[in-house]
């Protein structure tokens, strides 16, 4: 089995195009209409400062039906890909529902809102149900950016896992930065003990 | 193929399920949906008892089910469960069966291509086991000829 090295899941109302956008990232291919079962997985290695990071992809169903399911899959994403259908308001509502419970649950899961099926509204304007000046203070709440993406063109999917990517690694590398200024600092406190704990045995040994 | 084919239920899902799925029990005739849900925690457990059990109450469901998408949904998780036990036969059974309602669904063609590759690998395997033993066996018999002639 690759090894994977961060896990990211793709959350939102069911006909948003979470599995196409999925297809489109790994397979560079269109096919609409296909109805996720439980979860389907992909991988995918992304290159960030020349060194690779392999994203482990979970795609779960939107069908509410699977609610619980879905939350068995979300647990101990780093990542989560929050979809709604620019053309559909109340799978932007949905996506705030995943927002409010992603949050308190998965606190260091990452979230960035995306808004799919941009190539329809870019034919046809009125067909926009889900204004940028609705979804854009949404996504500053998560403190990412926002995609409105297509995965019938193609456009801003490879920008938004490479993001993802970049994010994980610039996370993970001030994470262990902290770490080695916790464990330098405490480091001599266990050197005391260490210390304290050996004259005890020397003190037993001698009387 | 192969993380779907290892992911394991976490440990508190596995109980909460059982327990509302048990608790219904208790009362009557399960929901569908607790029964489903606890079927999928059973097929995506470790061991075969398990897996097994979430096998006979997907079976249980199908047969009950009036609803077309937890039939689908049941034939699904039926080919997952039996290619986890290695029971690749019964699993191509129930991809078929889906694949004639859902023909270029990826999930379940994914799972038929690997569980024919490895029906294919068992059936390499088992013909040189039974190459082996007739070459064996032919060497006893040589041998037998050759110490009867003496």
């Amino acid at each position: 089995m690759s090894r994977i090295d961060a896990k990211v899941v793709l959350l939102g109302k069911n006909y948003v195009g979470k599995t196409c956008l999925v297809n489109r990232y790994i397979h560079q291919r269109f096919m609409p209409y296909q109805i996720t079962i439980g979860a389907a997985f992909g991988s995918m290695k992304e290159m960030v400062d020349g060194k690779p990071l392999v994203l482990g992809i979970w795609d779960t169903a939107g069908h509410e039906a699977y609610e619980s399911i879905t939350r068995m899959y979300y647990r101990g994403a780093v990542a989560c890909i929050l979809c709604y259908d620019i053309t559909d308001k109340s799978s932007f509502e949905r996506a705030r529902f995943w927002a409010g419970e992603l949050t308190n649950t998965e606190p260091k899961c990452k979230i960035y809102l995306c808004g799919t099926k941009k190539d329809i509204v870019d034919d046809d304007q009125h067909k926009r149900q889900v204004e940028l000046s609705m979804a854009q203070p949404l996504a500053r709440d998560f403190g990412t950016e926002l995609f409105e993406t297509s995965s019938k063109t193609g456009e801003n999917i490879d920008s938004l896992f490479k993001t993802i990517a970049r994010d994980v690694v610039q996370q993970r590398t001030s994470d262990t930065k902290k770490h080695e200024e916790r464990t330098s600092r405490d480091g001599f406190i266990l050197d005391d003990k260490t210390r304290q704990r050996g004259c005890r045995l020397v003190a037993c040994s001698l009387s | 193929m192969d993380v779907i084919l290892n992911d394991i239920v976490d440990a508190n899902d596995l109980r909460k399920f059982r327990h509302q799925y048990e608790e219904q029990c208790g009362r009557g005739v399960p929901s569908e949906k607790a029964q489903f849900e606890y079927s999928i925690c059973l097929v995506r457990s470790r061991g075969e008892q398990e897996i097994k059990h979430g096998i006979a109450l997907l079976e249980d469901l199908f047969k009950r089910t009036h609803d077309p998408g937890t039939r689908r949904d049941c034939l699904y998780y039926l080919t997952l469960a039996n290619t986890r036990i290695k029971n690749y036969e019964q699993a191509l059974t129930f991809s078929d069966a889906f694949l004639k309602i859902e023909p270029m669904n990826r999930q379940v063609k994914d799972l038929q291509h690997y569980a024919k590759i490895q029906l294919r690998k068992e059936g390499l395997t088992g013909m040189a086991i039974v190459g082996g033993a007739a070459l064996a066996l032919g060497g006893l018999i040589g041998l037998g000829v050759h110490l009867a002639r003496k």
